[in-house]
């Protein structure tokens, strides 16, 4: 039985009520939105009893007026310089009225405390009170029935009331977090990786910006007894995936002509590569389509040289694109020398190395374009996902983690379908849930997801968001997100965000715990204004302007002369 | 001249004035509505020209912040009644409430409360020992039931000034929402309940002697008592009229320049003929006359006159004459409305003080020009639909109930027809076409 004789009155129920909602007058500064409340009410039972229980609900509104306040009279206080406490106008009548919007009842005879539908409006007129931090806790963590709960930060509208979401439904049924930039999505995604290390469940992030190396950082202090491993991509090619080449082409090098096409079809079956590094394999087409080409080769029917060649110098144009974006990679990876990256394993032949129980594996992505980096994930989730479905399992069940996931499911007003991660992550997330590869798309554009991705995720975590675009397409994908809730969307501060959905059984409004420990020191601030103040040229710089005058003065002594 | 072109020129921006030429164009012949604007603008004229000479335009100061820094320390009480709209056929008035609004700006402690003074649900007037005070002609019992509703409101309303004077409360100034002294005519009709000995005692315990004999009971007497005790309070009081629909200020002070042989009787009876021909009121006249700030000085008003057909030759004839005379001034608060009506029982030593008061309070709402205390008691004191659906509902509960305990078969029907009656309504007429 959850009910305290002790919890204080803090308004009446007013006249009309309803299933799932309930109006009440509230007194003076005792309760704020988003604060779970109750009232005694009485339901009809199965077997035609009339029986008290205590109705849950959370306030989702409140609104404040003062009727007896003319709105010209506030023409004249203006207009007249005149302070209202000097005046005859009534200044304490505010009225506040709240919307409650009900979460269930649990019944007073009961020791559980989970919470039941409401099938009998409350009675008007009824008190309304505020039950104890503890009470709510308890309730929540009752109602949650989890076996494996994880603490992620407290109720928005009273910091003593810890929030607590379900880690069975998180790995499950797919998890969305969505919110600007700055707004607390990242430390959300720490904090639940931190618990879930805890839980020693694996996990791969696909990590772009490098939010995550905190992790490794502190692997030594913080999980001795993890495994936590950074890696770089491995562009790699089998046999059966050799369509990657055309998508390359058609998006990295120069778009073909169906007779140049052929030509790269022909060349595709007879060079043999078994499998191994894309860009050597590139390089490889490259050499021999050149080697065609200046052979003149007759072995081709009906393709000229020149044809060969425009292939070549496409292939070419990939190879070199993908060198960059592999130095890019290998440059960002540099500056954080203390950090051990090693190369992705092959997926297919060596899962394990990726994904362990107890393991984090951090995919660092930086300096790839989306389509290389969407081909990197394809071939990772997918020869994962295949362990995960075959009767033997070599890998434990695994949640992913899909940083900026616009990059790699875009919607398909982007025009980007083609993208190989979409149908890929699309697969696992529709029977991820059979096989236990769960999936966590963190975005700041909710509306450039892919519609059937996103609405896939069972749970929400929602932060600050001010596109409106972005507020509909996160509204029409959720089916538990609380309209008044979503309202509140743009004026939520810094990891403050409403969590909806399986993992916790109603939205709550809740203020994330900063993991302030899990930091990527190396990348340090966003503060420019510090670093340029604190800025020293590099010693080569310095060597630069050191003879830089004097090349400058002979340039400007023959620019006279010539005169 | 200039005078006149002036007061045509005001009358056209008139609002009201205009409103009154309208219905004038639906009602009166084409001979009036050709000449409305110039009688008006000449009746304007002679009006201005008679208050001047009696020296009656009085300029009210009023400069917002420093008024209000000035009357800061005055405590003010507003007071209005609400009467329940519900129209169930019964011997009493289900739901009716008076509340004060008190505020005092610089108070430390309390700066403002409400007070619902009296709430009575049904039983205010004698019922006779009948069952159901029901007549059977609808027209004369909606008129009887207004005039109960009308006699219950100025009751509570007077009632509610008494108990503040009995409770000795320090106010600077009373105001209260409608006349200080109503018209008693219209309850001076055979047949008008009196009120219950219990409503008596509560609402006007000095008048303890009184409770035995029915006669004393009756509104008349009972409001007479009140008003001259209201005369007697030790604070000033004033009954605050939003619109005037007649002129009793213009007929009085013509009344009394004839009485003081400064006009002819003939040109006086002209007069009077004319502003009833025209429906002229003294809103109309004092809108065109006055300019905002300015006041005019009060005049002393009979306001219960012998010799209407209703009092003649009945008991109340006599009594008219002891009402207490009432002093009546204007005062123009804003440009754009018209003037605000201001009674009283005495005549008061500090009337321009007491009058920049009204005009202070009246400029909190610049666009109405009304004193604002008394449009927050008014929604303070309005029954709200929610109560007056509520005490409906129990009424008729009440009454059915206690129709079939009776269980005589009249009395039922009976029951049943009031309950009824308020279902026939024209919101319930058939609608044409496909109903859903």
């Amino acid at each position: 039985m959850l009910k305290n004789p002790n919890w204080k009155s803090i308004g009446t129920v007013l006249g009309e009520t309803f299933i799932d909602c309930f109006y009440f007058s509230l007194k003076n500064y005792k309760a704020k939105k988003g604060d779970i409340v109750t009232t005694d009410s009485k339901v009809p039972s199965s077997e035609g009893k009339i029986i008290p229980v205590t109705v849950w609900g959370k306030i989702s509104t409140i609104e404040s007026s003062n009727a007896f306040f003319p709105t010209e009279a506030a023409q004249e206080l203006t207009n007249e310089d005149i302070d209202i406490r000097d005046t005859i106008l009534p200044t304490t009548r505010d009225e506040l009225i709240c919307k409650v919007v009900i979460l269930g009842y649990t019944k007073d005879e009961d020791k559980s405390s989970k919470l039941l539908p409401l099938i009998y409006p409350v009675r008007p007129a009824a008190t309304v009170k505020y039950p104890s931090s503890e009470d709510v806790e308890a309730l929540l963590i009752s109602d949650l029935n989890s076996s494996h709960p994880i603490y992620i930060g407290s109720l928005l509208a009273r910091e003593a009331v810890k929030i607590r979401i379900d880690a069975d439904n998180l790995v499950s049924r797919h998890v969305s977090i969505f919110g600007m930039s700055g707004s607390g999505k990242t430390v959300m995604v720490r904090r639940i990786m931190h618990e879930m290390l805890c839980k020693n469940y694996p996990m791969l992030v696909l990590d772009i910006h490098g939010d995550y190396l905190g992790f490794i950082q502190k692997q030594q202090e913080l999980y001795p007894d993890n495994k936590i491993k950074l890696f770089y991509p491995n562009l790699s090619v089998s046999s059966e995936d050799k369509e990657i080449i055309y998508t390359l082409i058609d998006k990295l090098g120069k778009p073909l002509t169906d007779p140049q096409k052929d030509f790269l079809n022909s060349l595709l079956e007879k060079v043999k590569y078994e499998s191994g590094s894309l860009l050597k394999y590139v390089k490889l087409l490259n050499q021999r389509s050149r080697e065609y080409a200046s052979e003149g080769s007759t072995s081709f029917k009906n393709i000229r040289p020149a044809s060969m060649y425009v292939v070549a110098r496409s292939l070419g144009q990939v190879a070199k694109k993908l060198e960059n974006m592999e130095q890019t990679n290998f440059r960002h990876r540099k500056k954080m020398s203390k950090l051990k990256f090693v190369e992705l394993a092959d997926p297919a032949t060596e899962p394990e190395k990726i994904i362990s129980k107890g393991q984090l594996s951090i995919l660092y992505l930086k300096g790839y374009e989306t389509l290389p980096a969407s081909a990197i994930v394809s071939i990772l989730l997918e020869n994962l996902f295949k362990h995960r479905q075959e009767v033997n399992e070599e890998i434990p069940p695994f949640l992913t983690i899909i940083e900026e996931a616009h990059n790699f499911i875009p919607s398909r007003s982007e025009n980007k379908d083609d993208l190989p991660s979409v149908e890929t992550i699309r697969k696992v997330i529709t029977e991820g849930r059979k096989f236990g590869t769960g999936i966590m798309i963190i975005s700041q554009r909710p509306s450039r997801l892919d519609e059937t991705i996103a609405s896939q995720c069972n749970s929400q975590i929602i932060f600050r968001m001010v596109n409106q675009r972005d507020q509909k397409a996160t509204r029409d994908r959720s089916e538990t997100l609380d309209v008044d809730d979503s309202k509140q969307l743009p004026n939520l501060a810094n990891g403050q965000g409403i969590i909806s959905g399986q993992v916790v059984n109603f939205s709550l409004p809740v203020q994330i715990k900063f993991d302030e420990k899990l930091i990527n020191e190396d990348i340090g601030n966003e503060n420019f204004i510090d670093t340029v103040e604190n800025w020293d040229d590099s010693e080569a710089v310095k060597e630069r302007q050191k003879f830089a005058q004097d090349f400058s003065d002979i340039s400007d002594i023959d620019n006279r002369s010539a005169n | 001249m200039s005078l006149e072109i002036s007061i045509k020129d005001k009358i056209k921006r008139n609002s009201s004035m205009f409103v009154n030429f309208v219905k004038s164009a639906v009602t009166a012949s084409p001979k009036v509505q050709n000449n409305f604007l110039d009688v008006s603008a000449k009746v304007a004229e002679t009006v201005l020209k008679i208050v001047k000479d009696a020296d009656l335009i009085v300029d009210l100061n009023y400069k917002g912040k420093e008024f209000w820094s000035q009357n800061r320390c005055k405590t003010a009480c507003f007071v209005d009644g609400g009467v329940d709209k519900t129209s169930i056929i019964s011997s009493a008035p289900l739901s009716i409430r008076a509340g004060s609004y008190v505020v005092k700006p610089d108070a430390i402690s309390k700066r403002e409360y409400f007070e619902e003074s009296m709430v009575f649900l049904g039983d205010l007037y004698d019922p006779k020992n009948e069952l159901y005070d029901f007549i059977d002609d609808d027209f004369e019992e909606d008129q009887m039931l207004n005039k109960k509703k009308d006699g219950a409101r100025i009751i509570f309303e007077a009632a509610t000034i008494v108990k503040h004077i009995l409770l000795n409360k320090k106010f600077d100034y009373c105001f209260l929402h409608g006349p200080i002294e109503g018209t008693v005519m219209p309850f001076s009709v055979p047949g008008f309940p009196t009120f219950t000995k219990f409503a008596v005692e509560n609402m006007f315990p000095f008048a303890v002697n009184k409770k035995t004999d029915i006669a004393a009971r009756h509104f008349i007497n009972v409001y007479l008592e009140a008003l001259n005790y209201i005369k007697k309070g030790k604070f000033p009081i004033y009954g605050i009229v939003e619109t005037s629909n007649s002129a009793p200020y213009v007929k009085n002070l013509l009344y009394n320049y004839k009485s003081q042989g400064k006009i002819s009787d003939k040109d006086y009876n002209n007069f009077i003929k004319i502003i009833k021909k025209y429906k002229i009121t003294d809103s109309h006249l004092l809108e065109i006359i006055l300019s905002s700030g300015q006041a005019l000085k009060p005049i002393e008003i009979k306001k219960q006159i012998q010799g209407f057909t209703v009092t003649t030759g009945s008991s109340w004839e006599d009594k008219m004459e002891s009402f207490p005379k009432v002093f009546i001034g204007y005062i123009k608060t804003t440009d754009n409305n018209s003037p605000i009506r201001i009674e009283s029982l005495n005549n008061s030593k500090n009337l321009i003080k007491d009058y920049e008061y009204i005009l202070g309070t009246s400029r909190l709402l610049p666009n109405y020009g009304f004193p604002v205390g008394l449009n927050v008691v008014d929604k303070f004191a309005k029954i709200p639909n929610w109560m007056s659906k509520a005490s409906r509902k129990y009424y008729a509960t009440h009454l059915l109930r206690q129709a079939v305990k009776n269980k005589d078969q009249n009395t039922i029907s009976l029951a049943v027809k009031i309950l009824s009656k308020k279902a026939r309504s024209w919101r319930n007429r058939p609608i044409g076409g496909i109903t859903k």
